[in-house]
């Protein structure tokens, strides 16, 4: 940590690593209630319907905790100066994170929109643009008062506009349902496909800039093609959520092709963090970051580009539109894009937060490996449900739940990936709070020579 | 290539992508009126539209294809099991989902609300929408239209079963809804007179039916189902 006011971050993530654990936990009770007879008596008290909007708002808040830490950890370095407001950037936590505490407590006694992942109450909106305002004031001061412009923090800051923009889209009440969903993919879409995109590029790009130590100009020249890519496809690619909802046809065009070319950027960035990682020149001391990084860049390929690829044409959507191959995809890429993006930045810099040269990567191995192959075992399962699904509800005609009957046995294989899931997301989480220094005689082979380089 | 050559590129990527679909949406406000008959939006489409969020059916259902994947989806609800279906699913779905092994919550819906909330399930259904969701498709239904004639024959009964909505909640050869049983067969456990009395009024013959009783039917009408249904064998 080169500036103090850095600490703030590590705030963030320890409040986000918890909700994450919440998340995943909820996630195992939703799989659970896809293929086990729940009980009538607890599905009037607690419906999936609820822990589905406790899954996926978890989900949102863990991971916007996990950016907003981000930039504090990184605008300092980049700015070669103190945060504006130390003070600010914890009440801003605080408010946030109670936001949501309040938030998941209202769903439980039914305190909701009714709008799948903008399920929060108007009033409590009300309260994230307060706390989006008070951080896009933090880091634009920090910025304006240090005088020094990166293309790093300038996508960055970029991302964090349009993310708070698009917000205030799902905020009010439409009369007309096909307009409503119109504009909740301005958020959802233009979220996770847009502005995210933009955040984790910056945010990916510092780490690798810190961790690889190639130059800053090639570095942020890649930047600039990969997100221009990103919002070229992305932006016109929201058309693949209007095919169904009552919007004009040529949606079908727009929204086929531009999403066609979505894969690009994806395939361009992992081609780019590859490459980079490669001609890095520095030695590598924690090789678990390194690792994450490039997990992270292939796990966005396949559940982002490879999975959404193959649902995104019209003629294949008109039949997977709304099943578990939907489902499938989702998980896929929200782990491969955010959820890995996270834990790299996370390790990157806990071990600064604890001045830890050199950790032990022994847990943190065994938590990042059990969780990519039990969300991939997940996406693959959930997956072959939604193709049955596709087949036997949307070809054939059967009946919703006689198709369930027979997707059933593979929504009972994804509980039991979920478990695996869920342990190792406990391990990685547990290895980041308590992060230990690689010991002598634990150390790796090799690793001694490789101390002497630079700092990772 | 040069870092402000990449810059460019982002700049005009992004500003190009942005235009287009700005200009789009101008549009589509303009079109989307009559794609989704928006002068029909009337005071108790708009309630119903809460009542479906009050209720957060959303997160369990899909509707035009989003939500939550739980239950079936909402958005041709309408044709499949028509206003009464609705009904009787929201006010009784510990009856209606009795002997299925995924249940609905009661939600507490009120009288008030009930008609509201069918309203705008009703407005949902006439949205055009390119014909979406294929199981409840216009293409989808003259298709299983065809395969039943084929299975069933074409009487007057079989006409009825599909006219009054019994093929909402069962099924025939695979096609039909399921919150009934499949009726495939069902000749040959019953009888035309079992048929009469079960028809208007299930209950009187099979206390723990969860079907609703039939009433809006004539006795003509429920003869003829009853013959065509004492005939599946």
């Amino acid at each position: 940590m080169k500036y103090r006011s850095q600490i703030v971050a590590r705030a963030y993530f320890t409040v986000a690593l918890p909700l994450f654990i919440l998340q995943v936990l909820m996630g195992l009770y939703l799989g659970f209630s896809y293929f086990a007879a729940v009980p009538q008596g607890v599905v009037d008290v607690f419906p999936f319907a609820t822990a589905r909007a406790i899954h996926t708002n978890l989900l949102v808040l863990w991971l916007l905790l996990g950016f907003m830490g981000g930039a504090y950890y990184i605008i300092p370095e980049e700015t070669e100066s103190e945060i504006y407001s130390v003070k600010l950037a914890y009440f801003q936590l605080g408010l946030l994170a109670a936001t949501g505490v309040v938030a998941v407590v209202g769903f439980v006694f039914g305190w909701n929109q009714g709008r799948p992942l903008l399920e929060i109450p108007r009033p409590l909106d009300m309260l994230v643009v307060v706390g989006a305002l008070i951080f896009l004031f933090n880091i634009g001061m920090t910025i304006i008062r240090a005088k020094r412009w990166t293309a790093i923090q300038g996508t960055l800051l970029g991302g964090l506009v349009f993310l708070a923009l698009l917000y205030l889209f799902g905020i009010p009440f439409y009369k007309n349902a096909a307009i409503d969903w119109y504009y909740w993919w301005w958020v959802i879409h233009l979220w996770v496909e847009g502005a995210w995109e933009l955040v984790t590029g910056a945010i990916l790009a510092f780490v690798l800039l810190k961790v690889t130590g190639v130059d800053r100009n090639i570095i942020e020249k890649w930047l600039y093609i990969e997100i221009g890519l990103f919002l070229f496809t992305g932006i016109a690619g929201t058309g693949h959520h209007y095919y169904w909802i009552g919007a004009p046809r040529y949606w079908l065009w727009v929204g086929g092709i531009f999403s066609a070319l979505e894969p690009l950027p994806i395939i361009f960035m992992v081609f780019d963090t590859w490459n980079h990682v490669r001609k890095r020149n520095i030695h590598v001391k924690n090789k678990l970051v390194l690792n994450l990084a490039v997990v992270n860049a292939g796990y966005h390929m396949l559940g982002a580009g490879v999975w959404g690829f193959a649902h995104t044409l019209p003629q294949i959507n008109y039949y997977t539109h709304g099943s578990q191959v939907t489902v499938s995809h989702g998980h896929l890429a929200f782990f491969g894009a955010y959820v890995l993006l996270n834990l790299t930045v996370f390790y990157f810099a806990f071990t600064k937060f604890k001045q830890i040269e050199v950790f032990d990567e022994r847990r943190g191995k065994i938590g990042l490996w059990t969780m990519s192959l039990a969300m991939l075992g997940m996406g693959l399962t959930f997956g072959v449900a939604g193709v049955i699904q596709a087949y036997l509800e949307r070809v054939l005609g059967l009946g919703y739940m006689a198709t369930q009957e027979h997707m059933r046995l593979w929504m009972a294989v994804t509980f039991i990936f979920g478990i695996f899931l869920v342990g190792g997301a406990i391990i990685t989480a547990y290895d980041l709070l308590f992060l230990k220094p690689a010991g002598d005689a634990t150390r790796p082979l090799g690793s001694q020579q490789l101390a002497e380089g630079g700092t990772v | 290539m040069s870092k402000k050559f990449a810059f460019w590129f982002f700049l005009i990527g992004t500003l190009s992508s942005t235009a287009l679909f700005l200009v789009l949406t101008a549009d589509t406000h303009r079109q989307v009126k009559v794609l989704t008959n928006a002068d029909k939006l009337s005071e108790d489409v708009v309630a119903g539209k809460k009542v479906w969020e009050k209720y957060n059916c959303n997160d369990c259902h899909t509707i035009l294809g989003f939500g939550g994947y739980y239950a079936p989806d909402m958005t041709k609800v309408y044709r499949r099991i028509g206003p009464e279906g609705i009904s009787y699913v929201v006010k009784n779905p510990e009856v209606a989902f009795k002997d299925s092994w995924r249940k609905m919550p009661r939600t507490g819906i009120t009288d008030e609300e009930v008609p509201q909330l069918i309203a705008f399930l009703k407005w949902v259904d006439a949205i055009d929408n390119n014909d979406w969701p294929p199981q409840d498709s216009d293409k989808g239904a003259r298709r299983r239209d065809l395969r039943l004639a084929g299975a069933v024959g074409m009487s007057r009964g079989a006409a009825l079963f599909k006219e009054k909505g019994c093929i909402g909640c069962h099924s025939l050869e695979g096609v039909g809804g399921d919150i009934g049983p499949e009726l495939d067969g069902i000749g040959s456990e019953h009888d035309r007179e079992f048929f009469r009395k079960y028809i208007p009024n299930p209950q009187s013959v099979v206390p723990d039916s969860t079907m609703p009783a039939q009433n809006k039917l004539t006795a003509d009408e429920i003869d003829a189902l009853a013959d065509f249904l004492s005939n599946l064998k």
